[in-house]
């Protein structure tokens, strides 16, 4: 197990980090809300701008109530360090840049977030790097799309929308053997879940504005340097290695070795892209990770029993959630997920397209909306939303059916869960019936 | 910067300018498992500010190659020669935990190689518990929690680090587990010489200690401190890991000892 604190897992959310100021004595994080930090004198600056001395210069690059939440998820996630970014895509868009440069290609998984395959298909082969994709756990053609060229292997360990489980050991093992680390989007099911460092990754990425916040009110990114990987035997990686202009030709494997990823994302990606987290964004985010895995057991009971409720239901032609046990992934999902595999569930509802659509809007308690991961119920009907453009078929190559619901399910009490999509259900037969 | 040292290549940080041996310099030597990157936050500053630095990783120890050294003694033999393989005269030589021991074998071997000596979490012995051995023996990674686990102090443990976003613990564990740590701890509970060593020391010293150390208790570093005739300081709040955990303070005073060392001569 990869540890960064001693302190158990519900301790560390709620303390890991920080220990109350020597000024004020404030039990809660302060909020830092400042752009910038008054040197101590000329040679106090100097020092801080040469990495002689760690501390804060300028908010784009660190700030004590963001570096509060980072270290905190690096804690829960057994991470060296985190850097925190805008939002999850810049925390991606982050790693990509930090490990690939013009004319380097990586591997994906075809099973990942809409935006994520935007991203490499589109926007990084605009940079010069190029993705192949391929189904996630199928070995053999990752060992086939491997090229001396090939920077990272990248897969969700739950894929959204289709909710495949990655099987982080096996991947790991073919992207070790070759000298490639393993990056895991690892959204959907937080560290109280899933740490996928313990299982082989190297990195792992987060969008903090779903689980991790919970409340819905705060966007933001996290990515964990797992500190294992060895830049200097890759082989792949002269921008850890070899010397960095920028830094008085600085090589962050030899000066910082576990951390080095970590420390030049930090040089060279927040100083030049900037995609920094609010101060008070990361004191948002902080608020959830206090209650981080009590809500996620809540989270997991209820998408537990409604799945169990949805099963009986007439006008629900099929379900999925990662270890029911009639999926594939069961196994896998009860080996890497043994207090469960998130909560997010789909279904399908007779009327195709028209049913679903009548289920979404028919319910009052669960929210239509393009976000998951928030405390409350959401739905999304990607038939008529965020697929709506595609073909029957590229939605079916996609994963994604025309009578597919996706729920995030929140932690309501089930019984109002239940009876709002009984509502729906009816609605949903109702549509049916007139088509 | 490599440099070859009874043919072995041998890793030295320099604190990432390039050495220069007309400059004075200061050695720091890493405790048991660690390497050169302890002393991340000291050896840039002294590298910046008019002095060279070396920081090398021991034999098999992270990036330099060899076999691990046995005992202290011959740890303190090797630093000898590695500094002359580096071509320098003399140095301040600063250790941390087991490398202070290092450098007190080196003042007894080779004296004329010193300028001052520093010790930080440290004492002239450092006893090891039989069953940390036992668990390096069979694995560093186990045996790294254990010592990480008393090894840092309260703050560290709550995820406090100096540098923003980064988590001292991990990183240790990662360094240790892949370093001799089981015969470093061997070469630290085997040695005896450190108070008749003390009696020898004719150049400057000073002690720089954590009052919330568990590995080398303040009490043995004061006692240490006496037979040594050394300047002492005691930082409050931190454990073990001092350079990590309290890297400007302990920066600080390394810089006040050295630099009125070498304003003086």
């Amino acid at each position: 197990m990869s540890r960064s604190s001693y302190l158990k897992p519900d301790t560390v959310a709620l303390h890991a980090g920080y220990v109350p100021e020597s000024d004020h004595g404030s039990r809660a994080v302060p909020v830092y809300q400042t752009t910038s930090y008054v040197f101590e004198s000329v040679s106090d600056g100097s020092s801080l701008f040469n990495v002689e001395q760690g501390g804060h210069i300028y908010s784009r690059i660190t700030n004590p109530t963001v570096a509060v939440l980072e270290q905190r998820i690096a804690a829960l996630e057994g991470g060296s360090g985190t850097i925190c970014t805008a939002s999850g895509m810049s925390a991606l868009f982050t790693v990509f840049i930090t490990l690939c440069s013009a004319g380097d290609h990586m591997i994906s998984a075809t099973q990942i977030y809409g935006s994520t395959a935007t991203l490499l298909k589109h926007t990084i082969k605009r940079l010069g790097i190029e993705c192949t994709f391929i189904p996630i756990n199928d070995e053999q053609a990752l060992r086939d799309a491997i090229q001396p060229n090939t920077k990272m292997v990248f897969c969700e360990s739950i894929g959204n929308p289709g909710l495949e489980i990655a099987n982080i050991p096996g991947i790991s093992e073919i992207a070790h053997e070759n000298g490639i680390p393993l990056v895991v989007d690892a959204t959907f099911a937080t560290p109280s879940l899933c740490r996928p460092i313990d299982h082989g990754a190297d990195v792992v990425v987060h969008s903090v504005t779903k689980w991790m916040g919970g409340h819905g009110v705060a966007i933001g990114g996290a990515i964990v340097d797992g500190g294992r990987f060895d830049w200097e035997q890759s082989g792949r990686f002269p921008e850890l290695t070899e010397p960095y202009a920028p830094f008085h030709g600085i090589k962050f494997w030899e000066e910082f070795g576990p951390s080095a990823l970590a420390m030049k994302m930090r040089a060279e990606s927040m100083r030049d892209v900037g995609a920094a987290m609010s101060p008070h964004n990361a004191f948002l985010i902080l608020q959830g990770i206090e209650t981080l895995s009590l809500r996620m057991k809540q989270h997991v009971a209820n998408a537990k029993a409604l799945l169990g409720w949805l099963q009986q239901q007439k006008a629900v032609t099929w379900t999925n959630y990662p270890d029911m046990e009639s999926n594939p992934s069961h196994a896998l999902a009860e080996s890497l997920f043994p207090d469960g595999a998130g909560s997010m569930l789909c279904f399908g509802v007779v009327g195709g397209r028209a049913g679903g659509a009548a289920f979404i809007d028919s319910l009052q308690l669960a929210s239509n909306l393009a976000n998951v991961g928030d405390s409350r119920t959401l739905v999304l009907h990607p038939g008529s939303t965020t697929h709506s453009r595609l073909t029957i078929e590229d939605m079916q190559a996609a994963g994604i059916s025309e009578d597919m619901i996706r729920v995030s399910v929140g932690i309501e009490d089930i019984a109002d869960i239940k009876a709002d999509f009984g509502k729906g259900l009816k609605a949903a037969e109702r549509a049916a019936g007139e088509s | 910067m490599y440099v070859e040292v009874r043919g072995q290549k041998t890793y030295a940080a320099t604190g990432g300018k390039e050495f220069d041996n007309s400059l004075p310099c200061v050695m720091f030597v890493h405790g048991s498992g660690l390497d050169h990157r302890s002393w991340a936050l000291q050896t840039r500053w002294f590298a910046y500010n008019g002095y060279s630095v070396l920081a090398p990783d021991l034999p098999g120890h992270s990036l330099s190659a060899g076999e691990p050294l046995e005992s202290i003694e011959e740890m303190g033999a090797w630093l000898a020669d590695f500094i002359r393989a580096a071509n320098v005269s003399r140095v301040h030589a600063v250790g941390h935990s087991q490398g202070f021991l290092d450098v007190l074998e080196l003042a007894q071997q080779a004296p004329e190689l010193l300028k001052s000596i520093t010790g930080v979490g440290t004492a002239g012995a450092i006893p090891v518990n039989p069953a940390l051995i036992d668990a390096a023996k069979n694995s560093a990674g186990d045996a790294a929690e254990m010592l990480l686990m008393w090894g840092f102090g309260p703050d560290a443990q709550y995820g406090i680090s100096a540098v923003p976003g980064m988590q001292p613990i991990a990183i240790g564990r990662q360094i240790m587990a892949r370093n001799p740590l089981y015969e470093d701890l061997v070469a630290c509970a085997n040695y005896e010489n450190g108070s008749a060593v003390a009696k020898s020391i004719e150049v400057p010293s000073q002690l720089i200690l954590a009052r919330k150390d568990r590995l080398t208790p303040i009490k043995a570093g004061m006692a240490f401190a006496e037979e040594l005739n050394a300047r002492v300081t005691i930082i409050e709040r931190y454990g073990h890991m001092l350079p990590i955990e309290a890297p400007r303070q302990t920066l600080q005073k390394l810089r006040e000892l050295i630099s009125t060392l070498e304003q003086a001569a």
